[in-house]
């Protein structure tokens, strides 16, 4: 409301316009004039009487000014609300013309929707608390009902679509191959192809359940670095680990039997590995090892009048003036030391120490490319990658430095 | 006497009153008291009392009059003094008042 001027008080008759307002500048006839004093001293006096009575009067006032001036007080403050009330209806009336009166108001029907609602156990708005904890849903791929709260991993993998479902699944296809493979080499004994003896396949599964135990505390089994890793190291490891892949080749000899023995020698390698003593199950013609070996294997199990499988014109036939154990052990030791001093000068034999003693260079020999792929373990970072992909399966070979602590 | 007594406390009265408009005094009280009967909730009611006097006599015809001829009376009355009491109205702005009075008067004191 716009602030009332002095002069007007609008409607309520407080004072009228004509009325003289009392201002400290008027002065009340009761001021003396020093011009007229004689004269003025009977007026003066008149005065002063005047003054004292209204003196007395004021002092009797004074009494009761409190109590007027809150008389006065509360006049005003009656005013003041009664302004408000004004304004409060000029308000209202101007909405109600304008027609932005009843915007705030909702129909009863939503009215009762949003209603507070005040019972136990529940929010405001009705609610239960607690809800979604013991929710179950039922998944619509495998029908079962499923925690409200695990739901959306079940279904992850239930549907095969997240991230790490596919991850999981060709881990696990990877595991039931390895397992399947290592299960099948106890069922059959006869076959040839297989290179798992029973003994080797547990071996070999329980190994690769530890090397998995054993990665896990640095990595996240289901990431795509660890897949990426494993995949590497499963290489290395495969390349690397010799007792892993002498398993997958190697036979262990002392299970078997006189007759079992002559038949696998007739039909296999059977070359004595000397770190695992296991007997190569590759064909006669195995390229891992000399006809040399396999003849000193075949004498040293079977007898000196032993049916070689091969017969060789080669020059080696003179080494074998020596004595057998003599010329097993040389033979035996030709796997590692590079200090040895193989009695029966058998060139290929020397050369292929020699070769094996610079197992660091990059050759094309069988020796060095086991030595190669056994470096890789290491770390040296040689020709390896075309050797590992000529020969998937390499037996690995010792370094250098390895073996002469062994030797 | 009584009559100049009158005379004289309709002139303090107006005498105080004008001065008040003066200083600005009065506005400032006015936003005052209009803060308060919101917070107590009076607005609101009063409000409600329009709405249904509006309904009563239709949204079309409503004048500021009937207005406030209806809703004056129950702005001063019971609710009213209980939203007072509610909060602390007599007790703030009624003391506010008074002092202002006070300090007025005084200053016109001399002048009578």
């Amino acid at each position: 409301m716009p602030p009332l001027s002095s002069g007007q008080r609008g409607g309520e008759g407080r004072w009228q316009p004509s009325e003289v307002p009392w201002t400290h500048t008027n002065i009340p006839p009761t001021c003396v004039q020093p011009c007229c004093r004689p004269l003025c001293y009977e007026q003066s006096e008149h005065r002063l009487h005047k003054s004292s009575q209204m003196k007395m009067e004021e002092m009797s006032l004074s009494g009761l000014d409190n109590s007027k001036l809150e008389a006065i007080a509360q006049e005003i403050y009656a005013d003041l609300v009664e302004d408000s009330c004004l304004g409060f209806c000029f308000e209202v009336h101007r909405a109600v013309k304008c027609g932005y009166f009843f915007l705030d108001d909702t129909d009863p029907e939503s009215m009762k929707d949003f209603e507070i609602v005040d019972q136990p156990g529940l929010d405001i708005f009705g609610q239960v608390f607690n809800q979604w904890k013991s929710k179950e849903c039922v998944c619509p791929n495998c029908s079962r009902s499923i925690a409200a709260s695990r739901f959306a991993p079940h279904l992850e993998k239930c549907l095969g679509m997240g991230r790490n479902s596919s991850r999981i699944a060709n881990r696990r296809i990877a595991n039931s191959n390895n397992m399947n493979k290592s299960e099948s080499d106890q069922e059959d004994n006869d076959d040839i192809n297989d290179n798992d003896w029973s003994y080797g396949s547990e071996k070999k599964a329980k190994k690769r359940k530890s090397d998995k135990l054993w990665y896990l505390p640095f990595q996240n089994p289901n990431s795509p670095r660890r897949s990426k890793s494993l995949k590497h190291k499963n290489g290395e490891l495969s390349n690397s680990d010799p007792f892993k892949y002498n398993n997958s080749t190697g036979i262990s000899y002392e299970t078997l039997g006189p007759e079992e023995l002559r038949s696998l020698l007739t039909t296999q390698c059977g070359v004595i590995s000397e770190h695992t003593k296991k007997m190569c199950t590759r064909s006669l013609r195995c390229p891992q090892h000399t006809d040399e070996q396999r003849r000193a294997v075949r004498i040293y199990f079977l007898g000196p009048s032993a049916v070689l499988p091969e017969v060789e014109s080669s020059l080696d036939n003179d080494s074998f003036d020596m004595t057998d154990s003599q010329a097993l052990i040389s033979r035996l030791q030709w796997d590692g030391s590079s200090d040895l001093s193989p009695s029966d000068s058998g060139s290929s034999k020397t050369s292929e120490n020699q070769g094996w003693g610079l197992g660091t260079n990059s050759s094309e020999s069988r020796k060095t490319k086991k030595k190669k792929s056994h470096l890789s373990l290491v770390g040296t970072a040689s020709g390896l990658g075309s050797n590992k992909k000529k020969k998937p399966k390499p037996p690995a070979p010792p370094t250098p430095s390895i073996y002469d602590d062994i030797n | 006497m009584v009559v100049s007594k009158m005379n004289k406390d309709a002139q303090m009265r107006a005498a105080i009153n004008q001065k008040l408009i003066e200083t600005g005094e009065r506005e400032r009280l006015k936003e005052l008291l209009r803060a308060k009967l919101i917070e107590c909730g009076w607005k609101d009611q009063l409000k409600a009392h329009c709405k249904e006097v509006i309904k009563e006599k239709g949204l079309e015809h409503v004048t500021v009059d009937d207005l406030v001829a209806e809703i004056t009376p129950k702005g001063r009355g019971k609710e009213y003094k209980l939203c007072e009491r509610k909060c602390g109205l007599r007790h703030d702005l009624f003391s506010l008042l008074l002092v202002q009075v006070f300090f007025f008067f005084n200053k016109e004191k001399h002048s009578f």
